[in-house]
C-alpha cells in the first residue's frame, strides 16, 4: 500500500517536471526571440502574439524573417537530435552513442566537401555555386542518403548489433579520411567555407526551407513513437526483448529509418550540431529517474528544445554585433554542465 | 494460470518436441550437438534439464524460444508448431528467465516485473488496470511487493533473481523456462527459487523447465529430470529412479568421479585399500572423506572413531594410537 502511494506521487512528480519543462521551453522561446544585437521587448512580443503589430518595421522583420525561423529551427533540431541520441543509446546499450554513430554527419559532411571543396581539388567547375546554402543542403542530403543506404546493405548482412555500431563508427572515419584529402588540395576560401558549414548554423533556414525540415522531422518521429515499448523491452538487453515478443529485425530497421531521417535532415540544414544528442538523454535520464521510454520520450524533447534554445540565446547574447557558431556554445556550455551531472551520482548504474 | 485453462490444456503436453537435430550450420560445414532429441513437458511438473557443459542445453532453449530453430525436428507449443506462431503469440506462451546480466541497473523492482507485459499491452505499452492487477499479484506470490520501489542496482542476487522470475510469471504464460537461476546463489537461497519454482508448478499448473548444473537442488525439487549427453538420446525420468538405476552417473563421464547414491552428491571415487573404519555413521562418513581427499596418506589397517567424546583409534599391524580430532589425525598419517 505504501508503495501505491509512493508510486502514484512519483507519477505525479514526473509529470509536474513534465509540465515545468514545457513551461520553461516556452519561456526560453520568448526570451530567445527577444535576444540579440537588437533586443525586443517580451511584452511587446506577447502583444504582437495577440495581433497588436511592434511600433517598429524593423522590428517585424528581425521577428519574423531572421529569429521566428532561427528558434523554430532550434526546437525541430533539439526534437530531432535528442530523440535520435536517445534510441541509439537504447538500441546499442552503449552510453557513448549518439546521432551520428551511423556516419551520417560523416556522410553529410562528405557531400558537402565535396560540393565546396572539389571544385579545386579536382578541378570541377560545375558545382561553383556552392555559395547557394539549397546547394548545400541537397548536396549533405545526398551524402547522409548514400551511408544511409550503405548502413542499410550492411544491417542487411550482419545481425549483431554490436558490428552494426562499429561499421557505423568506420563509414564516418571513411568519410572524414576523403574531407581531409578534399580539404589537404582546396584552396583557402572553400576551406573556411565548409568550416563554418561544419560548425553548424540555425539560421539558415527560412520558411520555406522550415517547411521541409518539419516535415521531414515530424516523419522521422513516427517510427520512433512506434517503437515506445520495444525500446523499453530493450532495456533488459536483446535476448529478453526478443522473448517478449518484440520483433528484433523491424526494431532495428525502425531504429536506422527514424535517425536517419532525422539526423539527415537536420545535418542538412543546420550542419552537424554536436553534443546535443549524446548529451540531453543522459541529462533526462538523471532529470527525470526514469528508464521509461514512455516518459523518456516527450520529456528528452522538451529538454532537447531547452537546451538548444539556450545555446542558442548565448550565442547572439546582446551587444555582438554577430552570433557565434552554435556548436561552440553547445559544447563550452554543454560539456561541464554534463560532467558535473555525471560525477555527481553512480552514471553508469543510472544508465 | 486459471482452472478453465488447465484442464483445456491437459490433453496435450505444454511442450512436445519430435526427433529435433540441434546444431549449427556454419561455413566450416555442419557441427550437430544432438540428434533424435524427442521429449513431452507437462503442466504442474517442474523438470530440469542437466548435461554437460556444450552439450548443446543452450541450442535447446533457443530452439523451444524460436532464436535458433532445429536442424531438423518440430516442436509444439501447446499443440502449435513454434515456427507458425507470431512472435506476440510466442512470448503468451513462453516466458523466460535468462543467465545475462540486466543492463539497467536504475529500473525499479516494479518496473521490471511490468515490462512482462508487453506481449499483452497496446502500442504505447501502457498497463491496463487489469495488467496491474497481474503485476501486483505475481509480485504478492513471489513476496517481492516490499521491494517494489527498489532499484535493480540496490538488490542482492537472490532477490534479483526472485524479482526476474516475477518478471516472467507476469507474462502470464503456461511455459515457464529459467536458464540456471540459481547460479551465483548461497545456499538457502537455491533452495528458496527451486522451492517457489516447484509451488508455481504445483499451485499455478504451470509447465516449468530449468536448466541447471546443480545437481543437489534437482533431486531435492525436481519432478522430471532430463539428462543430456553428447551424442545420446535424451534421457528422461524421475530423478529418483534415475538415481537408482544409475542414469545419473551420466552426467559424470570418466571414472575419477562417482554419485553417491546415499546422499546424491558428486564426489571422488573411492581409492582401492581403504581402511576398515568403524563407528557411528555420521562420524565414519567423514573420515572415509579425509581418504577419499588425500590419497597419500599412510593408512592404518582399522580405524574406530566414537562419539562423546570424540576420539579416534588408529590401528597399526604393530600399534594403536589415540587422537582427539580429525587434523590431529592427518597430520599424524602424513609423517
Amino acid at each position: 500500500m505504501t508503495f501505491n502511494i509512493s508510486s502514484h506521487w512519483m507519477n505525479k512528480l514526473k509529470s509536474y517536471k513534465l509540465l515545468l519543462s514545457l513551461l520553461l521551453c516556452m519561456i526560453l522561446w520568448l526570451i530567445n526571440l527577444s535576444l540579440g544585437s537588437v533586443s525586443i521587448p517580451v511584452d511587446h512580443l506577447l502583444q504582437r502574439l495577440l495581433g497588436i503589430p511592434f511600433p517598429s518595421d524593423s522590428w517585424e522583420i528581425i521577428v519574423m524573417e531572421y529569429r521566428l525561423p532561427k528558434s523554430l529551427t532550434a526546437i525541430l533540431a533539439g526534437i530531432g537530435l535528442t530523440i535520435s541520441g536517445l534510441q541509439m543509446q537504447t538500441f546499442f546499450r552503449n552510453p557513448l552513442a549518439g546521432p551520428y554513430v551511423l556516419g551520417i554527419s560523416s556522410g553529410a559532411g562528405l557531400g558537402v566537401a565535396l560540393l565546396s571543396m572539389a571544385g579545386s581539388a579536382f578541378g570541377w567547375q560545375f558545382l561553383a555555386g556552392s555559395g547557394n546554402y539549397w546547394s548545400a543542403i541537397i548536396a549533405a542530403s545526398l551524402g547522409s542518403i548514400a551511408v544511409l543506404v550503405m548502413m542499410g546493405l550492411a544491417a542487411w548482412k550482419v545481425r549483431d548489433s554490436m558490428t552494426l555500431l562499429i561499421v557505423g563508427l568506420m563509414f564516418g572515419s571513411a568519410a572524414s579520411s576523403l574531407i581531409t584529402l578534399l580539404a589537404y588540395f582546396s584552396a583557402a576560401e572553400e576551406l573556411k567555407m565548409f568550416t563554418i558549414w561544419s560548425m553548424g548554423n540555425l539560421g539558415n533556414t527560412g520558411w520555406e526551407k522550415l517547411g521541409l525540415l518539419s516535415g521531414a522531422v515530424l516523419l522521422g518521429l513516427v517510427p520512433a513513437l512506434a517503437s515506445v515499448k520495444a525500446y523499453n523491452a530493450m532495456l533488459l538487453g536483446e535476448n529478453y526483448a526478443v522473448s517478449m515478443g518484440i520483433n528484433f529485425q523491424r526494431l532495428r530497421w525502425s531504429m536506422i529509418v527514424s535517425t536517419g531521417i532525422l539526423t539527415g535532415s537536420i545535418t542538412a540544414f543546420c550542419g552537424p550540431i554536436a553534443f546535443i544528442g549524446i548529451a540531453v538523454p543522459h541529462l533526462t535520464r538523471l532529470l527525470f529517474k526514469t528508464n521509461n521510454h514512455t516518459l523518456l520520450f516527450p520529456a528528452a524533447a522538451l529538454l532537447g528544445i531547452l537546451v538548444l534554445l539556450v545555446c542558442d540565446s548565448i550565442s547572439q547574447l546582446p551587444g555582438m554585433a554577430t552570433s557565434l557558431p552554435i556548436n561552440a556554445v553547445t559544447t563550452a556550455f554543454g560539456a561541464p554542465l554534463i560532467i558535473w551531472l555525471i560525477m555527481r551520482r553512480n552514471f553508469s548504474e543510472e544508465f | 494460470m486459471d482452472g478453465k485453462d488447465k484442464m483445456t490444456a491437459a490433453n496435450f503436453p505444454a511442450i512436445h518436441a519430435e526427433e529435433l537435430e540441434l546444431g549449427y550450420r556454419s561455413a566450416q560445414g555442419l557441427n550437430l550437438l544432438a540428434s533424435g532429441v524427442s521429449f513431452d513437458l507437462h503442466r504442474g511438473e517442474l523438470t530440469c534439464l542437466m548435461g554437460p557443459n556444450g552439450v548443446g542445453k543452450s541450442t535447446l532453449l533457443k530452439a523451444i524460444l524460436h532464436q535458433h530453430p532445429p536442424l531438423k525436428g518440430s516442436i509444439f507449443l501447446e499443440n502449435e508448431e513454434v515456427r507458425q506462431l507470431s512472435d506476440r503469440e510466442r512470448a503468451r506462451k513462453v516466458a523466460v528467465v535468462l543467465t545475462e546480466k540486466i543492463p539497467a541497473g536504475a529500473m525499479t523492482v516494479h518496473e521490471l516485473v511490468a515490462l512482462g507485459r508487453v506481449p499483452h499491452t497496446g502500442w504505447w505499452g501502457q498497463l491496463s488496470p487489469q495488467d496491474r492487477s497481474v503485476v501486483k499479484r505475481v509480485m504478492d506470490i513471489t513476496r517481492i511487493t516490499q521491494l517494489a520501489g527498489k532499484k535493480l542496482a540496490a538488490l542482492s542476487d537472490g532477490q534479483r533473481q526472485t524479482a526476474l522470475i516475477a518478471r516472467a510469471l507476469a507474462q502470464d504464460s503456461p511455459i515457464l523456462i529459467l536458464d540456471e537461476p540459481t547460479a551465483h546463489l548461497d545456499l538457502t537461497n537455491r533452495f528458496e527459487i527451486m522451492y517457489l519454482l516447484r509451488d508455481l508448478a504445483k499451485k499455478a499448473g504451470k509447465a516449468i523447465l530449468v536448466v541447471t548444473h546443480d545437481l543437489e537442488v534437482a533431486m531435492e525439487t525436481a519432478d522430471t529430470l532430463w539428462l543430456m549427453e553428447a551424442g545420446k538420446a535424451l534421457q528422461q525420468g524421475s530423478p529418483e529412479d534415475l538415481m537408482i538405476q544409475g542414469g545419473i552417473q551420466s552426467l559424470l563421464p570418466g571414472d575419477k568421479w562417482q554419485i553417491d547414491p546415499e546422499s546424491g552428491k558428486i564426489r571422488l571415487k573411492d581409492p582401492p585399500n581403504l581402511p576398515q573404519i568403524e563407528g557411528p555413521i555420521h562420524l565414519s562418513h567423514w573420515i572415509r572423506n579425509v581418504f577419499r581427499k588425500n590419497p597419500e596418506l599412510t593408512r592404518p589397517e582399522r580405524i574406530v572413531v566414537r562419539d562423546q567424546p570424540f576420539g579416534i583409534r588408529l590401528f597399526f599391524a604393530d600399534r594403536t594410537e589415540e587422537l582427539n580430532g580429525i587434523a590431529e589425525m592427518i597430520r599424524f598419517l602424513q609423517q
